[in-house]
């Protein structure tokens, strides 16, 4: 389920977290959602790399989300790697959402099974 | 009168030698962040961000320049200022190819330098054998421009002529445009501490009333770095709408967004 992190610890992470070839202006930056999700695809390309994910809503029904995050060359530089997300992964992520509720967000931080992160998780 | 010619071939007009030029080998970094925020020197709020609503830079615009740069401003605050590379179809054009984000490399030798941005990509190609700005027809408007210099020691003097400026570029996400009657005048060294001055003498006398200097840096990267191949086309889901609205698509290249400006 998700679950919209506290005021207080949002604002670490009120700081857009991609440096993006368009504006991020469609995520809401004063906002962040967490959410156990399923890995369905994830897309290592340019201009953005894309985790598609499973997430289930408030009735228990799953929806298809679309989690935008930086260029995959400043990514890789920064510790990604293209098979960092394989479809039927469980993790935790953590994202800025559409403003108009849409079915996508803007990349913050994951959570992997083993307990290791990536991105923005533990400020 | 004969001195003059003679004084240009001998010291001006002969491309350095090989072991005379300096190593800026490897793979580099641009220091000024702000999200490309062009001169951050002049941006406020100092730490505002290109494409933030209310960050702006102060360069000595002229009235005709100032009004354009507000009606951008505006277009920034609704989230609708059409930035020309986010379509991944042209380059990011001189001098703001010096502001992008991802990494850059410069390539020197005698004759002539590249600078070569992995973002976009860019290529400015400088050169240093000696020739002159063409005169038209063999001069046109590119997104990059023409450049020619020479080197005075360590230091590469070169100037940048016949950019495009406002009909198909922007400085940076904050809307800021000059005309194509623009000239820069740039210098680029090294400083120690493995950084790389790059300082721009702007002339524009329809967008400028006066020389607006700027200066921006670079950072060597660790030994080993690598620059990638960048196609901004290769999965672009963030198509730009007419009204300048960025829409998201989904894997399948329906648009997610549930509001949609009409056009």
């Amino acid at each position: 389920m998700n679950r919209t992190v506290s005021l207080g610890l949002l604002l670490l992470f009120l700081t857009p977290v991609v440096v993006a070839h368009h504006s991020f202006a469609m995520f809401d930056s004063d906002r962040v959602v967490e959410t156990e999700a399923t890995v369905v695809e994830f897309q290592w390309t340019n201009p953005h790399v894309w985790i598609e994910i499973m997430v289930a809503d408030d009735t228990g029904t799953a929806n298809q989300w679309s989690i935008e995050g930086g260029g995959k060359n400043t990514l890789f530089r920064s510790g990604w790697r293209p098979n960092m997300f394989e479809p039927g992964d469980v993790i935790s992520i953590r994202y800025h959402p559409m403003h108009d509720g849409s079915h996508a967000g803007g990349f913050i931080g994951a959570r992997f099974p083993d307990g290791s992160t990536i991105g923005r998780w533990d400020e | 009168m004969r001195l003059i010619p003679v004084i240009c071939l001998v010291l001006l007009c002969t491309p350095a030698r090989p072991d005379e030029l300096p190593d800026w080998s490897g793979v580099w970094q641009r220091m000024e962040g702000n999200a490309g925020m062009f001169d951050v020197s002049t941006t406020v709020p100092p730490d505002g961000r290109a494409g933030s609503p209310g960050v702006r830079q102060h360069p000595p615009l002229t009235d005709e320049w100032e009004t354009k740069y507000r009606a951008n401003l505006d277009l920034v605050a609704k989230d609708r200022l059409p930035d020309p590379i986010s379509r991944c179809g042209t380059p990011a054009g001189f001098p703001r190819m010096l502001a992008l984000p991802d990494v850059y490399e410069f390539i020197v030798r005698p004759e002539q330098t590249w600078v070569i941005t992995e973002n976009g990509p860019n290529i400015l190609r400088i050169y240093t054998d000696g020739r002159k700005h063409p005169s038209p027809p063999d001069l046109w408007l590119t997104f990059t421009g023409d450049s020619v210099g020479r080197w005075n020691g360590q230091v590469l003097e070169f100037t940048t002529v016949a950019m495009i400026g406002e009909v198909q570029t922007v400085l940076d996400r904050s809307g800021l445009t000059l005309s194509d009657q623009a000239i820069v005048a740039t210098k680029m060294y090294l400083i120690g501490g493995g950084l790389l001055r790059a300082e721009l003498v702007i002339e524009d006398p329809l967008a400028l009333t006066e020389p607006w200097h700027v200066t921006r840096h670079f950072r060597r990267m660790p030994p080993g770095t690598k620059a990638y191949d960048y196609a901004c086309a290769e999965n672009n889901r963030n198509p730009i709408t007419g009204t300048g609205q960025t829409l998201t698509l989904d894997t399948d290249g329906h648009v997610i967004d549930k509001v949609i400006e009409n056009e």
